[in-house]
């Protein structure tokens, strides 16, 4: 009895902890997410696996998630442990089976039901993004990026994708892509993917520390959708590099999770706190 | 009753990296095959041009192996997000960098595993990569006429992997399945080596032959931990400590161009220990159990 007490004094302390911006991203995202869509998550995206979780221990039981080469169904656990770290491979003990490169890329045909989260070193105002670096020269960079990962293919194929940044800058938010390592619409056309061949939906959603953005439906440009609690519009803009679409009106504020929500996103979807560091 | 005796097909670690000689494409799988690595880097192999990708590839080109890379995502690992020596190598153009991504890499691998001048794929319309990589070429398909990606075969001269478990006739078997790319490196080379922690009875093996993930590759490496400092599945976890000298060092040469700390970190875990035993000795037996997986 003792012990209970004192872990419900431990969750009431770590629930009483002000909400974070990017517990605020991982709580929209998981809104986002329908119960029976397929989820995969790379490396280095600790708001797209806990937004992942969170929707699957909330209202998404028959979601299958891919982390890190496994795919697999963790609805009846309490919780789905975070991996220490970006490739701690022991998440594979809740495989229901692996999924190595044939298994991911071989078989499309459901990819329709799939999202998937995108980062980017820069994002232009067509979420067309680009992780292969920064440079007018491809031969000598200024700043060499990480590579594109899976994410030419994965924002070809899958129904829709996320933009999720770390952070909100002007750096990141350019008017042009040095380069695009994952196509999201083009130069802005609402038939620039179908012209391109291109079977998936595209990005819908950019989430960033600052707020949610959507894209216009006649060019396809970054639109200011909500401001997180605290966040302006002017803050946004000045660390937006090109023109964000303001609508008319007052901007709506991004939801913060409501007590349930939060009570699974902090002792079930990221019990060791990501999100809250 | 006399009979022809199977041969088998353990090699040391050294044997497997003198298959590699200057200039050839050889591939690295995942986890990383350390132990044949350091041996690459002890033997200071030039001119390579390596499938591959992290932590493993940024250390055979800090050790100057590396001319060309085909890697589709090249992440700092314990560090920031982009691996050291990548980023200063490409930065500086003394790499050349094979723009690609996953599923591109995934098809001309598959090219060359099945004897095909080129796939066509379809993710990377509309992206840069086709600028940048001149090797990539858009077609139109013959049969529906819609625009794709031809992807050339990328041949592989000798295909490096580690993996938990294989027999001593060079039955793979993956514990935690296999690594990302693993099946298409070895279908794509010409010689595939397999680090193993362990070398299983090839009773063991023909206990359970579904379990067995390659068959047949053409050497198996005895390398318990051969995988340090990353991971091996079911074995051990990433030693981050252990991780984080590398690209701290690696870090200080990159970025302030003092090579001090790097040399000191390569001469010391790659070109002094002679055999991977020796490596291990280094490492020491407590920080290695402590990586044990559970």
């Amino acid at each position: 009895m003792a012990d209970d007490t004192a872990d419900e004094t431990a969750t009431d302390d770590i629930l009483s902890q002000p909400v974070t911006r990017q517990e605020v991203m991982a709580a929209f995202l998981a809104n986002d997410i329908r119960d029976g869509e397929i989820l995969q998550v790379g490396a280095a995206m600790p708001v797209g696996e806990v937004a992942v979780r969170l929707a699957h221990f909330s209202h998404g039981p028959n979601m299958e998630l891919i982390f890190i080469g496994s795919r697999m169904n963790v609805a009846h656990l309490d919780t789905l442990p975070t991996p220490e770290f970006g490739w701690d491979r022991r998440t594979v003990r809740w495989a229901e089976s692996y999924w190595d490169t044939g298994h991911r890329f071989d078989r499309v045909k459901d990819w329709g039901n799939r999202v998937f989260f995108i980062g980017g070193v820069q994002v232009d105002p067509h979420g067309n993004t680009n992780l292969i670096g920064v440079g007018d020269d491809h031969r000598r960079l200024r700043f060499r990026g990480p590579g594109s990962v899976g994410t030419s293919t994965l924002s070809t194929l899958v129904g829709r994708y996320y933009i999720v940044l770390n952070s909100h800058s002007a750096r990141t938010f350019v008017p042009r892509c040095d380069f695009v390592s994952a196509f999201g619409w083009g130069e802005g056309h609402p038939d620039a993917r179908r012209r391109l061949g291109l079977p998936g939906g595209g990005p819908r959603y950019c989430v960033t520390p600052l707020c949610v953005m959507d894209f216009t439906e006649d060019t396809k440009r970054l639109r200011l959708r909500s401001l997180h609690p605290g966040v302006s519009v002017d803050e946004v803009v000045a660390n937006t590099g090109f023109e964000l679409v303001i609508p008319p009106g007052e901007v709506p504020t991004t939801p913060v999770p409501d007590p349930e929500q939060l009570r699974i996103l902090r002792t079930r979807a990221d019990e060791r706190g990501a999100l809250r560091r | 009753m006399s009979h022809p005796q199977r041969r088998e097909r353990i090699v040391s670690e050294a044997e497997a990296a003198s298959w590699v000689t200057d200039g050839m494409t050889i591939a690295i799988g995942e986890p990383a095959p350390m132990a044949v690595i350091r041996q690459l880097v002890r033997r200071g192999v030039k001119d390579l041009t390596v499938v591959g990708s992290g932590i493993a590839l940024d250390l055979l080109i800090a050790a100057g192996c590396v001319r060309k890379t085909i890697a589709y995502y090249v992440g700092g690992g314990a560090g920031g997000a982009v691996a050291p020596s990548f980023r200063r190598a490409a930065e500086a153009g003394e790499i050349e960098v094979w723009e690609c991504e996953e599923g591109i890499v995934a098809a001309g691998l598959r090219a060359a595993a099945q004897g095909l001048p080129f796939l066509p794929w379809r993710g990377g319309l509309g992206t840069s990569l086709p600028d940048v990589n001149p090797d990539l070429k858009l077609m139109t398909d013959p049969i529906r006429g819609e625009t794709l990606i031809a992807v050339p075969a990328i041949g592989v001269d000798v295909a490096f992997l580690h993996a938990a478990h294989a027999d001593a006739y060079g039955n793979v078997q993956h514990v935690g399945g296999p690594g990302w790319l693993d099946l298409f490196l070895y279908r794509a080379s010409d010689r595939c080596a397999v680090q193993v922690e362990k070398i299983l009875p090839n009773e063991d093996i023909r206990a359970n032959p579904g379990a067995t993930t390659i068959a047949g590759v053409d050497g198996v490496i005895r390398a318990p931990w051969g995988a340090h400092p990353f991971y091996s599945r079911g074995y051990s976890v990433q030693d981050r400590a252990f991780t984080r000298l590398y690209v701290d060092a690696a870090t200080t040469a990159a970025q302030h161009g003092d090579r001090g700390p790097l040399d000191a970190f390569l001469r010391t875990y790659c070109i002094e220990p002679e055999t991977h035993a020796d490596y291990l000795e280094r490492v020491g037996v407590k920080q290695l159990i402590a990586l044990h997986e559970y």
